[in-house]
């Protein structure tokens, strides 16, 4: 009876709310509305980044940036916290097959080439810090699944992630120091499209994905192991 | 008068976040330099918030972030409203972190202070930001290390609490996120000022249901009736200053949400009336089942959703002198509340036992713990010298002046059931004979210090509540008025 009521009264809230999104013209050109617009006709001159949706999340709306990061580093100390263990723990999967262990061998170098590749060209192509930082652990996590005495050591990857969070952060005082606020562009755009513009945005890019590099390995690595 | 110079207040945000990312690194120095991090960090905001407050009392302070002008990039908008809370919020932080420094923790303590430290920036950059996206950053900021810190102590019932509140917490999030999703869809911006500007040509059909998801989203950190099953066991589980922070700091950010979302965003009438009754059914549960509760925390918990109940009352009446009396109200609280826990953890410490039955005659073994206690209870019931009384005086009698005659006696109904319970707990302190088995430790100092600081203010409060008022006064003009919040943001354009 409970459970009838519930799913009653949930599918009622889930018909209002649908009909109320479809009021909505989802998917229709609404980009004369004016933050939007001004975002795509003069996201490149003023912020030097050719991918617009890098120029709006680390460049206008790098705050709520900053504050994402944060997030992620509370859920990855929020986990280091509950699962903290006086005696280090092992990962309690066997050794994978031999063709498992090469390929991992051989494929792992790269997948941390192609991770660090997304987050330096975050400003010129798809992709950026959070996804590169994702396909660096994800190198990670193979080895891990592939050997079961891989270690990384957590001291090492605590430093990156330090060094990584300090810099943001220093990279908005220094706009608040030597520009006009907190966050602002203090570095030249140089020419779009190429490696070297879009100011201070690949900058950040690269200390995010380091950041969310080295905090995800860190959390796959505590999750990762559950036997003495 | 002189003011003092203040620095650029996103360092109120940018510092403790620098702090946290540096702990680690800190630690490794020395294992004691942690637990001092907060300390000179919630100093420094508590010094920038009094500097700002004679500058955001005449307009409010609007901050440009990384160079955009305001409704394309994201900034803050430091009102007289938000500048109080960020006051509050530093004060009991610094309180808290004063306490920390002899509270005794488990393994891995500088975690404890990282977590500690960003909640408390969470809910500092809520009430300091001028924009709808980033507000909910930081309310995610803030509830997800309060869903770390419930669980702290590791043990089963620490994990079932936090496992609640984190399920609860989820949903509201979404909901907010839906709702910011409609608003954004609907206006074009994120900015709060220009949203308020806009939302009158939207669909009411559109704007009806973003209020619905932002009413129950925030109403989940405001304790609001049905939404706060998670708040008795994460008071109760959570570290005792972890506790105290909940209800001094988190809740109030919660409230400050709800109060802007229907205050400044959105401008339909009928949500005051469904507020105040939402509000008396608040404080009419919770005090009836703070009165059941064997367990101490657990008290102080339904307690605190009590008050957040007659806040709300405050809101709905919408009279400016109601909300000055809301804010005054949420004042004390934040103030009181603490108090109460950093002494009832002591007490549970000292008597080794959650249950109120296990406090008999504590007042004689231990006598400054239990005169803190006592005194808090009294502030928090409204005993006439102390501040509890102006608070609740101002909100009973605008319930009366606005017509509303039953729900004001339902709320001193509400107040009696109060001081039957805190009356219960004090009685036992003093008028019971102690057990044996107490431990003969004393208070630290630390604790002490701060213990006697809330203590001190929450005299002050009563003793000249019209200084208070005349700060929070303009507080409630800003939430009556926006027009002034909006023309601020928008002269900046």
């Amino acid at each position: 009876m409970r459970k009838v009521f519930a799913m009653l009264f949930l599918a009622i809230i889930g018909f209002y709310l649908f009909n109320t999104f479809a009021l909505i013209p989802f998917g229709k050109n609404k980009m004369n509305a004016d933050v939007a617009a001004s975002y795509l006709n003069s996201g490149v001159q003023k912020t030097g980044a050719v991918n617009i949706v890098t120029s709006i999340v680390v460049n206008y709306r790098g705050f709520d940036t900053l504050g994402e990061v944060t997030v992620l580093f509370l859920a990855a100390t929020g986990m280091g916290a509950l699962l903290f263990r006086k005696k280090p723990m092992q990962r309690s999967r066997q050794n994978a097959s031999v063709i498992v262990k090469t390929g991992a061998r051989i494929l792992f170098p790269l997948i941390i080439i192609l991770g660090v590749y997304v987050f330096v060209h975050g400003h010129l192509t798809p992709g950026g810090g959070f996804q590169g930082g994702a396909i660096i652990a994800s190198g990670f996590l193979l080895m891990f699944m592939s050997y079961r005495t891989y270690k990384v050591n957590h001291k090492v990857l605590s430093l990156f992630e330090t060094f990584a969070g300090t810099s943001f952060v220093l990279l908005g005082l220094f706009g608040l120091i030597w520009g006009t606020s907190f966050l602002a562009n203090i570095l030249p755009f140089g020419e779009a499209n190429t490696l070297f513009s879009a100011g201070i945005i690949p900058l950040i890019y690269i200390a995010v994905g380091i950041k969310v590099g080295s905090e995800l390995t860190a959390v796959l690595d505590t999750m990762l192991k559950t036997v003495k | 008068m002189n003011t003092l110079p203040y620095f650029d207040p996103a360092l109120m945000i940018a510092l403790p976040l620098l702090a946290a990312f540096l702990i680690p690194l800190l630690k490794r120095a020395s294992e004691r330099i942690p637990k001092f991090v907060p300390l000179l960090i919630l100093g420094f905001n508590l010094y920038e918030s009094i500097a700002l407050l004679p500058h955001s009392l005449q307009k409010p302070i609007v901050v440009i972030i990384a160079a955009w002008q305001p409704p394309l990039g994201i900034n803050l908008t430091i009102g007289p409203l938000g500048n109080i809370l960020a006051l509050i919020i530093s004060l009991v932080g610094f309180v808290v972190a004063v306490y920390n420094i002899k509270f005794v923790l488990e393994e891995p303590g500088e975690k404890y202070y990282m977590l500690f430290l960003l909640m408390i920036t969470g809910a500092t950059g809520m009430v300091l930001t001028g924009d709808l996206f980033n507000l909910f950053v930081f309310l995610e900021i803030t509830s997800i290390s309060a869903y770390a810190l419930t669980a702290f102590i590791r043990d089963r019932n620490g994990a079932e609490a936090a496992f609640k509140y984190l399920l609860i917490g989820s949903i509201s999030s979404t909901m907010i996120l839906l709702g910011i999703a409609l608003i954004y869809a609907s206006t074009g911006t994120l900015n709060m000022a220009d949203i308020a500007q806009k939302i009158g040509q939207v669909d009411s059909r559109i704007t009806l249901a973003a209020l619905i998801l932002m009413i129950v989203g925030f109403g989940v950190e405001s304790e609001i009736f049905p939404l706060n099953g998670w708040a008795p066991d994460a008071y109760s589980q959570a570290p005792t200053p972890v506790g105290a922070v909940f209800g001094g700091i988190v809740v109030k950010a919660g409230v400050y949400g709800l109060a802007r979302v229907i205050y400044t965003i959105f401008s339909f009438q009928g949500v005051f009336h469904f507020i105040l009754i939402m509000g008396i059914i608040t404080l009419l549960m919770a005090e009836m089942s703070a009165l059941r509760q064997k367990q101490i925390k657990r008290m102080l918990a339904f307690s605190s959703i009590g008050q957040m109940g007659l806040v709300l009352i405050a809101l709905g009446l919408a009279t400016q002198n109601a909300v000055a009396g809301g804010l005054f109200q949420m004042f004390n609280h934040a103030l009181i509340k603490p108090l109460l826990f950093l002494s009832a953890g002591y007490l549970v410490y000292y008597s080794g036992s959650k249950d109120i039955g296990d406090l008999d005659g504590m007042g004689k073994i231990k006598p400054v713990t239990s005169f803190f206690f006592a005194f808090g209870a009294f502030a928090l019931m409204g005993l006439p010298p102390l501040n509890g009384f102006w608070s609740k005086l101002i909100i009973i009698s605008e319930t009366v002046k606005s017509g509303y005659i039953v729900l004001a006696a339902l709320a001193l109904t509400g107040s009696i059931i109060e001081a039957v319970y805190y009356l219960r707990v004090v009685g036992r302190l003093y008028f019971k004979s102690p057990e044996e088995h107490v431990k003969t430790k004393y208070v630290h100092a630390s604790a002490v210090v701060a213990m006697s600081i809330l203590a001190g203010l929450a005299l002050f409060a009563g003793l000249f509540p019209d200084v208070i008022l005349h700060y929070l006064q303009p507080a409630a003009r800003e939430l009556m008025d926006k027009t002034q919040y909006i023309q601020a943001v928008i002269a900046i354009k």
